[in-house]
């Protein structure tokens, strides 16, 4: 009885292996997704900005709720090697981190970096990990998705 | 302690923004490509070699960025693209340049034209007063007409000679080179346009002036006039298009208009010197007010004499052709000839048919001699004597 259990066992794992051997399964490792240099977007009235080199579009409104702003006159925006994007503004206290899913931004992490508000901040892109600069104050910060490094 | 290591190096490492020095480049090489494109002379160009060379070591280090910002360009292919547009318009000015250093020798002979011409005027007219003022001593008159003429010579010459370079400088002009002048022509206070005008305009004074000049000044003037004409008509209009860009047209045919009232000028005077040139030299034409009817009278001179011999044969018409045909080969071909021809007053197979009416006149004019008649009479009578001294001998 045993034995013919296993057996069945055995069958119905084999065919399992085999349908999903079958499937439209494939992975490719090690994908780049940084851009060189940040984007520099301005919204428009609907609180909108695209990014027509790095071909993406989608409302910060979300954001700036977060911020308790209700503007601002251009947003920044990189993504890094994983593929997590980036933004802040001038006046932000924080760098928002997201991840994509389908047609979708998700919040992955919001990275506080100063309660006064960041002066002129920017991003740039460096081996491993994301720079924000503040021109204004001459501070930096290495980021990546998991906060400040 | 770790929180202020981190203060303390965010703050001393110098602050940059990826982004901003992709758009400083951007900045930086669109003022550069600006200013080439704009540069007027060479000290300019020259500071800008500088430049280039100091924005491609100010951004060489940044080389990647900036190809990330401004791909599928490259850093490199930006400067060289510089360096490119540099070259080009280093050729240009060097081109303008040129053109320039033309323009200001053209102004020059320009200028020396306009000096030496004035000068000449001055003279001529100098030369005229003193003509007048001398009415009551008619030697020194006659000095003065003689040294008038000679100026008037010397002007023509030195005009002619100036046409004669103006022709070989505008003939053959290409029209990209015609444009280049054209456009830097605008500078030049003076222009050979201006030139002409002032020219043609003295010359119409000339002829208008009642100075003691007689035939062959005026010849003289049409067959000036004549050259004149011929050199207009070769590069009038590369030189209307040249120097008068907006408004060729008008300018070719205000130049036409100039011409036709200086010939009219000179042939105001110029049939009325003939007549009495042909009088004072015993030949009596019939009357004539242009070139055609000039030839006209010649001709009816010539044939009618030619018919007359034809039926009279006398003397008086030998001698009538003999004094037209001396002051026909001796005066007018000989000393006329080719200003006649180059003044359209005769053409070359008009003075060919006078010639051959001229050879009729002198065949049929020529006295028949009574000689033979006298040897006939003088045999017929030794004849008859011979006779009679036969007959009177048997």
């Amino acid at each position: 009885m045993a034995k013919r259990t296993i057996t069945t066992l055995s069958m119905c794992v084999a065919l399992l292996l085999g349908v999903a051997a079958c499937g439209p399964s494939l992975v490719i490792q090690d994908v780049d997704f940084s851009q060189p240099l940040e984007s520099v977007l301005s919204p428009d009235s609907n609180n909108e900005v695209h990014d027509q080199r790095y071909a993406i579009k989608f409302n910060i409104s979300g954001i700036l709720e977060k911020e308790g702003s209700s503007s601002v006159d251009e947003i920044r925006l990189i993504r890094n090697r994983g593929g997590f994007y980036f933004v802040t503004a001038s006046g932000f206290n924080n760098v928002y981190v997201f991840e994509t899913d389908d047609s979708e931004l998700n919040l992955k992490r919001k990275i506080e970096i100063s309660s006064d508000g960041l002066g002129q901040p920017a991003f740039n892109q460096r081996d491993g990990h994301i720079e924000l600069v503040d021109r204004a104050t001459g501070n930096t910060y290495n980021l990546d998705e998991t906060g400040r490094r | 302690m770790a929180a202020l290591l981190f203060i303390a190096s965010s703050t001393v490492v110098a602050q940059q923004s990826d982004f901003q020095i992709q758009q400083d480049f951007r900045a930086e090489y669109s003022e550069l490509t600006d200013r080439v494109n704009s540069a007027a002379t060479s000290e300019e160009l020259a500071e800008i070699e500088a430049d280039i060379d100091a924005l491609e070591a100010d951004y060489s280090e940044y080389s990647n960025i900036i190809n990330a910002a401004i791909y599928p360009d490259t850093f490199s292919e930006r400067i060289a693209n510089l360096r490119d547009r540099y070259a080009s318009s280093e050729t240009s000015l060097a081109a303008i340049d040129q053109l320039n250093e033309q323009i200001s020798e053209l102004q020059d002979e320009l200028d020396e034209y306009r000096s030496r011409l004035a000068s000449m005027d001055e003279e001529i007219a100098d030369l005229n007063e003193q003509i007048d003022r001398a009415s009551d001593n008619e030697r020194r008159q006659a000095a003065l007409i003689r040294q008038y003429r000679q100026n008037i010579e010397q002007r023509d010459a030195f005009v002619s000679d100036m046409l004669e370079n103006l022709m070989m400088r505008y003939q053959d002009l290409d029209s990209a080179t015609r444009d280049e002048i054209a456009d830097a022509s605008e500078r030049m206070s003076d222009d050979p346009i201006e030139l002409l005008r002032t020219i043609i305009a003295e010359y119409t004074n000339f002829a208008d002036r009642d100075s003691g000049l007689e035939a062959p000044d005026y010849v003289r003037m049409r067959a000036q006039h004549g050259y004149f004409y011929e050199v207009w008509d070769r590069i009038g209009e590369r030189l209307s298009e040249t120097f008068a860009p907006d408004n060729p047209v008008e300018t070719r045919q205000e130049i036409n208009d100039m011409l036709s009232a200086w010939q009219a000028s000179i042939d105001n005077k110029l049939w009325n010197a003939l007549t009495t040139a042909f009088n004072q030299n015993g030949i009596e034409l019939a009357p004539f007010t242009d070139a055609s009817t000039f030839y006209d009278a010649l001709y009816q001179y010539v044939e009618s004499n030619y018919e007359a011999s034809l039926e009279s044969n006398r003397d008086e018409d030998y001698e009538r052709f003999r004094t037209f045909r001396n002051y026909w080969n001796e005066t007018v071909k000989a000393q006329w000839g080719e200003l006649l021809i180059s003044g359209e007053i005769l053409s070359t197979s008009e003075i060919a048919e006078i010639d051959l009416m001229l050879s009729d006149w002198g065949d049929a004019s020529q006295p028949t001699s009574n000689l033979m008649f006298i040897l006939f009479l003088v045999s017929l009578a030794v004849i008859i004597g011979l006779i009679v001294l036969l007959v009177t001998k048997k």
